[in-house]
């Protein structure tokens, strides 16, 4: 019964990237979906870790979700943060172009068109208490610690609960359930 | 003494029990009650509960979009069977985790509905929204069956009932054991009230088995009974002492009576003979007027003479030993009645009726006497019609024989029936009937002494007639 459903939502979905790589317009449409899907992931963080408290110096510190590099939600994550709150605190959107202009931020998002530069990143970010989050392979064993990887349209988590904790932040344990947990390497 | 209809034993058993069963009824109904609306609040808490623990779980799960997650978490009500059905639905209200497993409507409903609890038939529904911190991630569905909780309500009022049945029966039998410290002494008090009375014997005493009320009652129906006694006795040896008194007292009289009489006679012989040697010796004497007086003297003398006799006849018949033998009363009764005819042929117009076969075992001395007595006052109280009947018969009155004289004669006013039987006591003067008054008396002497009873009934001009009966005496 198992097997049978998988094999059927397994072909369906076949189907569905087949008609969705049918053309340009197609791509970027699912390129959209991915990325919208992601942007939800990123504010779905802020109420599943607790950041220390000398990150947030009072109830009403805001939760900034930073962009590091090109930023490829367009306004996509502006809209899915607009009024939302964490308790008493709001949610606000920063991009930044380097890694040096970081200096408030809580989650920070790492675009592709920082592939190169993740080492100097990590690097520049030890110590602090922002939930890193990338969409690179083994961006969450070897340079952060939140990895995006799409699976089969679907968008899987990559937890590195080590370099968490030596942010000093806590990731519910409900979150955790649902993210892949690894270990971090060189 | 009528039996009771009903016990006390009875009665206080019912009450007991009446009282404690509907007690009993009375508590197992509310404790019913009482049970199921906190069974259906207990469920709807332990649903409320799960329900919350089910969301605070699956929100991770819809946040980060993982149905496998979900579904592993509605997995986990596989270990409450009662619980048939669940649905996790998305921000939009669209399924997104079912249990079991691709479960679809109407077991769960397609698209997330009003939140709250709703009762559907046999389920209780609950709808609660998936929340995390103040963010709604979507909702969550509950279908419990309440058939489950219909069967922990039957087991309960079950346990109940047996509860009350339990109780019933001790009490029942705690009742019966309770009711005899009440029932038992007012059993034995009656049963000795019985006694008394069906063997009139006083000498029976209640036991005393209680130290309450019960016992203070026995306690003085023995005290009645015993005063019963004593008093029984006082006047059994009262009654004894003055029938010895009268005895006594009696026996005297007869003797002095006797003896006077007997001594009287001495002096009237004397009267009587010197009177009657006067008119013989000395007759001629005498004129007219002389001769007349003491042909008075004599007639009194005879009178007086008379009285004697009957008053010693009196006495005698009361100290003579009774000689019962066989005989017919008819003939003794003829025989009186030529005698009579004898005396004063003249009477012709006088007529006897007397019965056959009237055999009797008596004295027949003595009857002779009654007879006489009777036949002879008959034949004196018709004296002064032309023509009379005098009748001796006997006839049945409730199984007793009943002898009969009966006259057409002079009778008497009903109103003196009561002085006939007097000694010395007569309804007419001297001058129209003689006699002494002592007759009727010595007949009524007699027919006491037989163990009979004697009455009269008359009236004035219409005759008299005397009954009377024997004790029947086996000979």
């Amino acid at each position: 019964m198992d097997l049978l459903r998988r094999l059927l939502l397994g072909l369906t979905l076949s189907i569905a990237v087949l008609c969705a790589e049918g053309g340009a317009a197609g791509a970027e449409g699912r390129m959209t979906r991915e990325y919208d899907m992601k942007a939800i992931f990123l504010f779905q963080f802020a109420d599943f870790v607790n950041w220390p408290a000398s990150t947030c110096p009072d109830t009403l510190t805001p939760i900034t979700i930073g962009v590091l590099g090109n930023d490829p939600f367009g306004a996509g994550l502006d809209e899915v943060v607009a009024g939302e709150t964490v308790g008493a605190r709001k949610l606000v959107v920063r991009r930044f172009r380097t890694v040096e202009q970081v200096d408030s931020c809580h989650v920070l998002f790492i675009c592709a068109s920082e592939a190169g530069r993740l080492e100097h990143i990590h690097a520049k970010l030890m110590g602090r208490s922002v939930l890193t989050v990338g969409e690179t392979k083994d961006f969450a064993a070897r340079y952060g610690i939140v990895g995006f990887d799409v699976q089969r349209n679907r968008l899987k988590l990559r937890i590195n609960v080590a370099a968490a904790d030596s942010a000093k932040l806590t990731i519910s344990s409900k979150l955790l359930r649902q993210a892949e947990l690894v270990a971090s390497k060189g | 003494m009528r039996t009771p209809r009903t016990t006390i034993r009875r009665k206080l058993i019912l009450a007991i029990m009446l009282t404690s069963t509907t007690a009993l009824a009375l508590a197992g109904t509310a404790l019913t009650i009482h049970e199921v609306t906190s069974l259906r609040a207990l469920l709807a808490r332990e649903l409320a509960t799960r329900a919350a623990i089910l969301a605070a779980n699956s929100t991770a799960a819809l946040a980060f979009q993982n149905p496998e997650d979900a579904s592993q978490v509605l997995a986990g009500l596989r270990t409450d069977p009662s619980i048939v059905a669940a649905a996790l639905y998305d921000a939009r209200g669209g399924v997104f985790a079912t249990y079991p497993m691709g479960a679809s409507a109407p077991l769960v409903p397609a698209a997330a509905g009003a939140m709250g609890n709703r009762l559907e038939r046999a389920s209780l529904l609950v709808s609660r929204p998936v929340m995390e911190g103040n963010r709604r991630l979507g909702s969550l569905f509950l279908r419990s069956d309440l058939r489950a909780l219909d069967e922990r309500v039957r087991a309960q009022v079950m346990a109940i009932l047996v509860a009350v049945l339990g109780s019933m029966g001790v009490a029942l039998a705690l009742s019966a054991w309770l009711q005899g410290g009440i029932a038992q002494p007012v059993r034995i008090l009656a049963e000795t009230a019985k006694a008394v009375l069906d063997r009139k014997d006083y000498s029976v005493r209640a036991r005393a088995v209680s130290d309450d009320e019960l016992g203070v009652l026995a306690e003085g129906f023995n005290d009645m009974l015993a005063e019963i006694q004593r008093r029984d006795a006082e006047l059994e040896q009262r009654v004894a002492d003055r029938t010895a008194a009268l005895e006594a007292s009696n026996k005297e009289l007869e003797a002095f009576s006797y003896s006077v009489s007997h001594d009287l006679r001495a002096p009237l012989r004397a009267i009587d003979g010197f009177s009657k040697a006067l008119l013989e010796d000395c007759g001629d004497k005498l004129d007219q007027v002389g001769t007349k007086h003491l042909d008075r003297v004599r007639t009194a003398t005879r009178q007086m003479g008379q009285l004697i006799d009957d008053l010693l006849n009196l006495a005698r018949i009361s100290r003579a030993e009774l000689r019962r033998e066989r005989f017919d009363l008819g003939a003794v009764g003829k025989e009186i009645a030529a005698e009579l005819k004898r005396a004063q042929p003249e009477r012709e117009g006088v007529q006897f009726v007397i019965a056959e076969g009237m055999t009797v075992v008596a004295d027949t001395q003595l009857l002779r006497v009654v007879l006489d007595n009777l036949l002879r006052n008959a034949w004196k109280f018709t004296a002064k019609h032309p023509t009379a009947r005098i009748e001796l018969g006997q006839h049945r009155d409730n199984g007793h024989r009943v002898f009969f004289v009966t006259d057409d004669g002079a009778g008497f006013d009903m109103a003196h029936a009561n002085l006939l039987f007097a000694p010395f006591q007569r309804l007419h003067r001297q001058s129209d009937f003689e006699g002494t008054g002592v007759g009727l008396a010595t007949v009524q002497r007699i027919i006491h002494r037989h163990g009979g009873q004697l009455w009269a009934d008359g009236a004035v001009e219409r005759g008299a007639s005397f009954s009377f009966t024997l004790s029947e005496v086996k000979s």
